[in-house]
């Protein structure tokens, strides 16, 4: 839980952090997009505030915390350029007053950072040039302004000159360092807006390519098998066999779609009574509605119990003269019921033949033998229950 | 005559629908979306709404909310292919008396109606079992208060539903009248939108709906 006084100054604020692109966490992108200037001015900005105790970190760090979560920003404002020259001088006079109040620790390391960051800035800067650009190169519409470029390149000389012209600096970095950094510089000024647009438009591909694959997939599935059964179906007469198949099909396109993954370690006593109940309605064209509260995992003693319950199933389809058959499964602290009752005909159990195996085997010794009971009731004409429980198994809870 | 009003963006369902309910109810208009199916249920205000729980602009929760703030009389049965136990919990948290699933047999759903229009509360098996579930664990801490927990009563109206019995064999079952079986299963729709344990309100949150 977070503070409530915190989630109303998020609300007041309503300062979004960008999702692309973005740097770091977003923050710069997501207070460009509310400004509306480019966010290279931005990073900028807190890169030259670093320099003053510290406070751009800082600033990052609680904008961060008070900003809501990644998203296309809501909108993109875009400033007029008397604007942003007001927000240059405003920050430049800040940064003034600051310095003039003794405030800033290091006054040259911070008008350095500033003039080599917003140089930086203004050459990478692509958006589409402003009214003083055009003013100057009439004929550019888009791209680096070239007024834009030549005052970046300006102040990049001017800050990289007094940052190595001074030997207190110089002197204690290794001059090797330096040209491996200037290097690293270069190249990146260079050559980093070109890497970063291949990598944008390689990601957009890719997610342009995976679309495409799942709906090859999509396309795929039901073809094999929702219009197959459609097709089945207008080629068959028999209503029983039609909802049957109708019936099959949801089953597989409701897992399909809103299908719970399987567990990692082995199966559950749910999924396999589930499977068992759609085997018997696609052989026997009847309709079982499943109900399952708790769960269990499988092993050989709750598969004795799904074996039971499945021969339960086929008694009632084929016997009670019902098409409808519901089976309940319970499971709860260890301890697993079924119950699949129907409303058919019913029978006397003592009119049944010796003969007929179902009952007795599959039903009531398979579950003796694993420790468990079978109750089964039945009257002519109300229908019939079998209540299986086995005690013992492992619960499993969601 | 139960004044019906049908909502669902399938109309070939809607259509399966007003035909087999055609002459047991007088069916005073459908809707396709929600904002068609808000402003025909305030002109029209029928006694129920037979509402699908998925539907573009907001669903049949939108629907319920809307309603429920301008014709609290009016009630709603939610009937769903969906088998999501959110999206069942959520309709039933915003209102509606009932879930019964789109497989469901003409006269069954015919009596549901009548039950919702009655004022009680419809469970299909796959909603008692969603509730059982949803209810059990009973190890949860917070279960001092009433809401928050079934009467021994309940759970076994709910588990012989849940075993697909209809009111009035659960009633013969337990030796109970069919009023007091539909008084239990009141309550239980009752502590249904009521109830703060964690599970429903995780449920809902997760659908926006808290």
């Amino acid at each position: 839980m977070e503070p409530t006084g915190r989630n109303e100054l998020v609300d007041r604020l309503s300062l979004w952090r960008r999702s692309e692109p973005r740097l770091l966490a977003g923050v710069a992108g997501g207070i460009a997009d509310r400004v509306g200037v480019p966010a290279v001015y931005v990073r900028a900005a807190f890169v030259t505030l670093t320099t003053v105790w510290g406070i751009g970190i800082l600033l990052y760090l609680l904008i961060w915390w008070l900003t809501l979560d990644h998203q296309a920003s809501p909108f993109v404002r875009e400033l007029e350029t008397g604007q942003r020259v007001g927000l240059a001088v405003t920050f430049v006079a800040l940064l003034w007053l600051m310095v003039a109040s003794g405030f800033v620790p290091d006054p040259f390391a911070t008008f350095v950072t500033a003039a080599i960051s917003f140089g930086i800035a203004s050459v990478l800067d692509r958006s589409e040039s402003g009214g003083i650009a055009r003013l100057i190169m009439p004929g550019e519409t888009q791209g680096v302004s070239v007024f834009r470029f030549i005052a970046g390149v300006v102040l990049l000389m001017v800050g990289l000159g007094l940052f190595f012209g001074t030997n207190r600096v110089t002197s204690s970095l290794g001059s090797t360092f330096i040209a491996v950094a200037l290097t690293a510089i270069g190249l990146m000024v260079a050559f980093g807006p070109w890497f970063v647009r291949m990598r944008d438009d390689l990601g957009k591909e890719r997610l342009a390519r995976a679309r495409q694959e799942e709906r090859a997939e999509m396309a795929a599935h039901l073809h094999d098998s929702v219009l197959q059964t459609l097709a089945l179906i207008q080629r068959t007469d028999d209503p029983r066999r039609m909802s049957s198949l109708a019936r099959t099909q949801e089953r597989e396109l409701r897992t399909w779609l809103f299908g719970k993954a399987p567990l990692e370690e082995g199966e559950l006593l749910s999924t396999a009574l589930a499977a068992a109940a759609a085997r018997v309605e696609d052989e026997r064209a009847a309709a079982i509605d499943l109900v399952t509260v708790g769960d269990a995992r499988l092993d050989s003693r709750s598969s004795a119990l799904v074996a039971a319950a499945t021969e339960a199933m086929v008694n009632a389809v084929t016997h009670s003269g019902s098409d409808r058959v519901s089976v309940y499964l319970e499971v709860d602290e260890g301890r697993a019921e079924v119950w699949i009752t129907d409303q058919g005909n019913g029978f006397d159990r003592a009119r049944v033949g010796r003969d007929r195996k179902g009952l007795a085997e599959s039903i009531e010794r398979r579950i003796a033998r694993q420790g468990g009971t079978a109750a089964i009731s039945s009257r002519p004409g109300e229908g019939t229950e079998v209540h299986l429980v086995l005690p013992g198994v492992e619960s499993v809870t969601k | 005559m139960i004044r019906l009003y049908l909502v669902d963006d399938h109309r070939l369902f809607l259509a399966g629908v007003r035909s087999e309910l055609e002459d047991r109810a007088e069916i005073v208009g459908t809707a396709t979306d929600v904002d068609d199916a808000i402003e025909g249920i305030r002109e029209t205000a029928p006694h129920v709404v037979l509402i699908d729980v998925h539907m573009p602009g907001g669903g049949g929760v939108a629907v319920i909310r809307a309603i429920a703030e301008t014709n609290p009389d009016v009630r709603f049965l939610a009937l769903s292919v969906s088998d999501e136990a959110e999206d069942v919990i959520a309709m039933i948290r915003s209102g509606a008396r009932g879930y019964v699933t789109k497989t469901i047999a003409a006269d069954e759903l015919a009596e549901a109606i009548e039950r919702v229009h009655a004022g009680d509360a419809v469970f299909s098996p796959r909603l008692a079992g969603f509730v059982l579930d949803a209810f059990s664990g009973g190890q949860a801490i917070e279960l001092d208060h009433d809401l928050d927990q079934l009467t021994a009563r309940e759970r076994e109206v709910l588990r012989l539903i849940a075993r697909g019995f209809a009111y009035k064999q659960v009633a013969s079952r337990l030796n109970l009248s069919v009023k007091t079986v539909e008084s239990h299963v009141s309550a239980v729709l009752r502590k249904l939108q009521l109830s703060n344990r964690h599970e429903l309100a995780r449920w809902a949150s997760d659908r926006r709906i808290v």
